[in-house]
């Protein structure tokens, strides 16, 4: 830790302006300074040994020089001098202590064991305070705002009056709010609190011309510890140091606890507030600690290389100085920032003197006879210096310092990670150089057209021109910069050869990277850039520019992948930029992609159309045996995924006639995108049913097939010429299949059995066409099945016929297909019983017996049908139609069943009438159990519907239990009683009633 | 002091013993899994701290890495003050380290925090060879104070042969003896800087350091 690491040399302070003792004085020496910025300008006050005080302005307004962004120089051998105002003479012995009371326009001064005061203009003499002598050390008590009164751990009631009429001076927020003036003296082993009331002037004269004032002791504190030599007072916590050690002493309680002792022999203690942190800073040898205001420690120990002679505080630094040198440590950290000579070594003690303020800018340092002011140079200005000696590391971790204590705004993060990416990017670094792009929010991507196109362009206009601090050369293409850079890297390789030193990275000069590497790495880190650029919200041109550019750098890497996948999916790309390129290169996919994410569907398609054509002749023409099998899987595939493109973009489409026209390619290449291309859903306007039935190809039948099947079962047409063409176009086929099966089982060989399997798996249905037509005819009422049955007249597709037949009314034929062709008699029985008649039984019994046509009678189906519907038959109807020469085995068969059927259902209904009846008896029963029932009349019993009393008149009562006078019953009727219900309709089911068999 | 609070635990841990003994070595392997052959000498102290998971909670420790030099010994009260957890290193090859060691533990003893869990460790255990602090030096180093007192006294050296070992991880043993002696392998050389987290044993002994009574 104790050298300074090249990443954090900042330039974070510059002298400013300084001031000659001895062209004053000859004889005095600095003992001690204080600076106060709460007047404007700045004063310094120098207290010296002969017992002076004099008071310093370092005005500032006239030495804006080096905020225009010089390089701050190490000799102060220009700086302005620091203008003298006033000096007053305190006493005979030197000045050792100066304090400065802003609020009250007042200085403290410590000389002698007294104290003094002085008003801040030094225009009157300095009033020695009475009481005090002996004193050693003065600090003012200062606080945080609302943070003293949580502290007070076991306050009694006194004490906390103590506290709250002890004050001090309030810092909130940065700011000082004038507050009681309340001081701590150690005199020896004693700490005596006081409080300076300031005298009140003569009539009409304010306070501030008089320093006369007064000290109210309030408080003595006994401290064990030894003579203290250093004090800091926060809030309620009093840090004394003596030369055993650091205590804290609470100005509550009064108790002491000790918080490290120093070493047997060592530097005497010195403390010191770090106001921005609100801690104290403990000093043993060269070591800082730090602790909070309960004396815990926090961080790391900072360590000050070269010994200290005095300790200020400046932003996050602390500032040391030491043998003629101001040093600048991180207090976070311990990182020594800066370093800067104001003085050759030996030069005697020196003291430095900070703002006492969170937000201090300017440190002033004392040698004998010389005082040295030095500004803070604004965070903006200390960035640049680093990225102007190409640290952008450390600059970088300034700016993150800067972010972490907030006194860094968004914009300003943004503007400086964007300058870090431009340096970054003509130092060749491209990776860096987008990282940084990516962290700025207000960078624009048009930023970076200029780089990837060259001007004048489409977007030249966009281009902001922002050149933001000006350390990199203007926008130039990617190429450029890279030769450029290589440039400066030969350049420089000759320089250092003759001796002269550049700043050039060293990585990068000692291996040379070549030409095509670098400029690899610029477009694909130029590409990540846009591409997180897509994700932004940017107006309408600027995401043209990106997508476009984008393509042109995918395009430069062959990054056919990523082109693809850009022109695929919803993009901003300018086709008529890319149009032309993207040909030239062969990038037709991406160039069909594009065509088609812009909606222009008919040159998409026609390029996928070449494709297409492409692939095939390639396929023709490159017959190397080995990889034909290989080859043709590979193409085929690829011409469908091609044909799949062009489906796609088809399947939206409602331009017909581009349909139409691209229909006969797609199918040839696959009659499953052709036929999506046709029953798409996905289209406004739908195509017209003729013009597409027409244009099909008439050999892909099972494309027009499935078309119409589309059109009929999920578009619900009605067209009745298009049923008839369906159901046409199955019969067809399916006349074509049963042959093609026919032929295949007579040759029955191996052969063409293979064949036969692969006709039917290349066939788009899966389920077999003839089962498809008798689906259709069977549940279609629009075709005309005459038509029909003219085509399949002749063929062998007898159930279809008998569909058609029975659709025509022609029971006989049905019936004949039915049970003699086909002899499916269970369809045949179950025709007879959708006729409903008997007579269609005795029909079919006759088919069966007389089949005709020379064929045998179909006994069996017969004795089944009697069987089966025996009881609808007239037995002497059916002995009628008996053949004489049926076998009496099987005649007294088939009558043994058909009687035994009669008999069977004779017998059937008897046991339902036995049934029925005995219900009927069970009714009864409970009737009469009902009417049976008892009433117990007394005098007491009303009519439930006149209320007269009953007595011995004649009354009745309804099932529900009420009971009237006879003469309300006769006005109610039986059916109604008298709440109303009436039996008839809703009718009364007592439990007993209920028949349990 | 570890507190306690939605299943995350602070924790401040103290390193302390002789200088060179490695502690900074040792919390810089802890940390950032880094070694250095030449680590700087710490001055004052440097302060680390780490998240660790053990089982369902984490414990963020907010390590003190103290100098190890006598003339800084005055400031190690303050940053053992209030700690939950002190380890107490010491230099395997040197028995100056060792007594060093054992006056820190004294000192702890008297002064520290009575709830701190304190744990010896032996380190440069790569340099078994030349090994002068032995087991006996140790079953000595535990008469240190009375029994009661050097309850929750975690020992934390490998190489030594104790009875009753278990073998955890990569050379790591921890005994059974009083369920409160462990004894880990801390060679900075080698092994996993961060313990790896699944070993449950491992959770053992992490959760060791954060107990506030591990009695
Ligand atoms: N061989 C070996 N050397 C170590 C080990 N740990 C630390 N050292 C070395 O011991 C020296 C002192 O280490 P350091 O961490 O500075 O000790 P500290 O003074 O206790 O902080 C350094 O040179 C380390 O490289 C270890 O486990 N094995
Ligand atoms: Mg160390």
């Amino acid at each position: 830790m104790s050298k300074i690491e090249p990443t954090s040399t900042r330039f974070v302070i510059e002298p400013l302006s300084q001031f000659d003792l001895s062209t004053h004085s000859r004889t005095t020496t600095v003992r001690s300074i204080a600076i106060t910025s709460l007047s404007n300008p700045t004063i310094l006050y120098v207290g010296t040994n002969s017992g002076t005080l004099f008071s310093l302005s370092a005005d500032t307004n006239d030495s804006n020089t080096s905020q225009n962004g010089t390089v701050p120089s190490d000799s102060a051998s220009f700086l302005h001098k620091l203008s003298f105002i006033r000096s007053v003479s305190v006493s005979d012995s030197p000045v050792d202590a100066v304090l400065v009371l802003a609020d009250l326009g007042k200085v403290l001064l410590l000389s002698d064991g007294s104290l003094f005061l002085v008003d801040s203009e030094l225009s009157n003499r300095a009033f020695r305070l009475g009481f005090s002598k002996g004193v050693a050390v003065v600090t003012r008590r200062k606080m945080r705002n609302n943070e003293s009164e949580g502290l007070g751990f076991d306050m009694n009631n006194q004490n906390h009056r103590f506290l709250q009429k002890l004050g001090g001076l309030i810092v909130k927020d940065g700011e000082t709010q004038s507050g009681a003036c309340v001081l701590a003296l150690a005199i020896g082993r004693k700490l005596v609190i006081v409080e300076l009331v300031l005298g009140s002037g003569k009539s009409g004269k304010s306070d501030k011309d008089f320093n006369n004032g007064s000290l109210v002791v309030l408080k003595e504190i006994q401290c064990v510890d030894g003579v203290v030599s250093t004090m800091v007072w926060i809030d309620d916590s009093i840090f004394v140091g003596t030369v055993n050690g650091y205590s804290l002493i609470s100005c509550v309680s009064g108790q002491s606890s000790v918080i490290f002792s120093l070493p047997d022999v060592s530097r005497p203690p010195r403390l010191k507030l770090l106001h921005r942190e609100w801690r104290v800073l403990l000093l043993v040898d060269n070591v800082g600690v730090i602790v909070d205001v309960q004396g815990q420690p926090v961080g790391g120990s900072l360590v000050f290389r070269h010994g200290l002679q005095s300790v200020g505080e400046l932003s996050f630094y602390v500032v040391v100085v030491s043998d003629g040198k101001i040093e600048l440590y991180n207090k976070k950290n311990g990182v020594c920032a800066q370093v800067l000579p104001f003085g050759g070594e030996g030069i005697g003690p020196c003291v430095v003197a900070s703002e006492e303020d969170k937000s201090g800018k300017i440190v002033a340092v004392a040698t004998a006879t010389k005082v040295v002011c030095y500004q803070k140079l604004p965070s903006v200005e200390q960035i640049k210096d680093l990225l102007r000696k190409k640290n952008y590391k450390g600059a970088i971790c300034l700016v993150e310092e800067l972010e972490s204590e907030g006194e860094m705004s968004k914009d300003l993060l943004s503007f400086i990670h964007a300058q870090v990416g431009f340096l970054l990017l003509f130092d060749l670094h491209f990776e860096e150089a987008v990282d940084h792009f990516l962290l700025s929010d207000t960078m624009q991507p048009s930023e970076i057209f200029p780089f990837i196109m060259r001007d004048p362009n489409r977007w030249s206009l966009l281009v902001p021109r922002n050149r933001y601090w000006g350390l990199h050369p203007p926008p130039a293409p990617l190429e450029d910069v890279v030769d450029d850079g290589l440039m400066t890297i030969q350049r420089a390789s000759f320089l250092r050869k003759a001796g002269v030193e550049t700043i050039v990275d060293n990585d990068l000069f000692l291996n040379p990277p070549n030409r095509a590497d670098l400029l690899e790495s610029a477009i694909k880190n130029i590409s990540r850039y846009l591409e997180a650029s897509r994700e932004k919200k940017l107006t309408q041109s600027v995401s043209e520019g990106v997508d476009t550019l984008l393509m042109y750098l995918y395009r430069a890497l062959n990054r056919t992948e990523d082109m693809e996948r850009l022109a695929s999916s919803t993009n901003c790309c300018v086709v008529e930029e890319l149009e032309h390129m993207l040909e030239e290169s062969g990038h037709l996919r991406t160039l069909a992609f594009l065509y088609a994410s812009k909606g222009m569907s008919s040159k998409a398609v026609s390029i996928w159309r070449i494709l297409a054509r492409n692939y095939s002749s390639s396929l023709w023409k490159d017959p190397a045996l080995d990889n034909i099998i290989q080859d043709s899987g590979e193409n085929l595939i690829s011409g469908k995924a091609i044909a799949a493109e062009a489906s796609k973009i088809l399947e939206e489409s409602s331009d017909q006639d581009l349909i139409l026209q691209h229909l006969g390619w797609i199918a040839d290449i696959s009659q499953v995108l052709a036929v999506e291309v046709l029953t798409s859903d996905k289209r406004e306007i739908q195509l017209s049913p003729d013009e597409v039935v027409t244009s099909i190809d008439p050999q892909k039948v099972e494309i027009l097939q499935r078309y119409l099947q589309w059109l009929i079962e999920h578009q619900d047409c009605f067209d009745t010429q298009l049923h008839t063409l369906y159901a046409l176009s199955l019969a067809k086929s399916a006349i074509e299949a049963f042959e093609f099966e026919n032929i295949s089982e007579n040759l029955a060989s191996g052969n063409t059995e293979r064949k036969n399997l692969a006709t039917l798996r290349n066939s788009i249905f899966q389920t077999p066409v003839r089962e498809r037509l008798q689906i259709f005819l069977q549940s279609s009422d629009l075709y005309d099945p005459e038509e029909v049955l003219d085509l399949i007249e002749g063929s062998e597709l007898w159930l279809e016929k008998a569909i058609l037949y029975r659709r025509l009314g022609q029971e006989t034929l049905v019936l004949q297909i039915l049970a003699l062709k086909l002899e499916d008699s269970e369809a045949a029985e179950q025709y007879c019983a959708e006729i409903g008649r008997a007579d269609a039984y005795m029909q079919l019994l006759e088919m069966y017996l007389d089949p005709q046509d020379g064929k045998d009678p179909m006994f069996t189906a017969a004795v089944r049908l009697l069987h089966n519907h025996g009881e609808s038959l007239d037995p002497l109807q059916v002995l009628e139609k008996l053949s004489p020469d049926m076998p009496l085995q099987l005649a007294s068969e088939t009558l043994l069943r058909m009687f035994r059927a009669r008999v069977h259902h004779h017998r059937q209904g008897q046991i339902v009438h036995s049934l029925s009846r005995a219900v009927d008896i069970d009714a009864r029963l409970s009737r009469l159990d009902e009417r049976s029932r008892h009433v117990q009349i007394n005098d007491e019993s009303l009519c439930d519907s006149c209320n007269a009393r009953l007595g011995t008149k004649l009354f009745a009562m309804y099932p529900d239990d009420t009971v009237v006078c006879y003469k309300c019953y006769r006005r109610q009727g039986e059916s109604v009683s008298v709440s109303g219900r009436n039996f008839k309709e809703d009718i009364l089911i007592k439990p007993g009633w209920l028949v349990s068999r | 002091m570890a507190t306690i609070g939605h299943n995350n635990l602070n924790a401040k841990l103290v390193l302390l013993g002789d200088m060179g003994a490695g502690k900074s070595s040792l919390v810089l392997r802890f940390v950032k899994g880094q070694f250095l052959e030449f680590q700087e000498s710490t001055i004052g102290a440097a302060f680390f701290s780490q998240t660790l998971a053990v089982n369902d909670a984490t414990v963020k420790f907010e390590i003190w890495d103290t100098a190890g030099q006598e003339r800084y010994h005055s400031l190690a009260p303050m940053y053992y003050r209030g700690a939950a957890a002190a380890i107490i290193v010491y230099d395997i090859t040197s028995t100056d380290s060792f007594s060093r060691a054992k006056k820190w533990v004294q000192e702890l003893q008297k002064q520290g925090n009575p709830n701190m869990v304190m744990a010896f460790a032996g380190n440069k255990c790569d340099l078994e060879d030349k090994r002068k602090v032995t087991a006996e030096d140790l079953s000595t180093g535990k008469m240190i104070g009375n029994a009661k007192e050097s309850r929750g006294l975690y020992y934390l050296d490998n190489g030594l042969d104790f009875k009753d070992q278990q073998k955890t991880y990569s050379g790591a043993t921890i005994s059974n003896e009083n369920h409160s002696d462990q004894i880990l392998d801390l060679n900075n050389n080698e092994g996993p800087p961060e313990m790896p987290q699944h070993n449950d044993s491992y959770k053992e002994t992490q959760s060791g350091f954060t107990t506030i009574d591990p009695t």
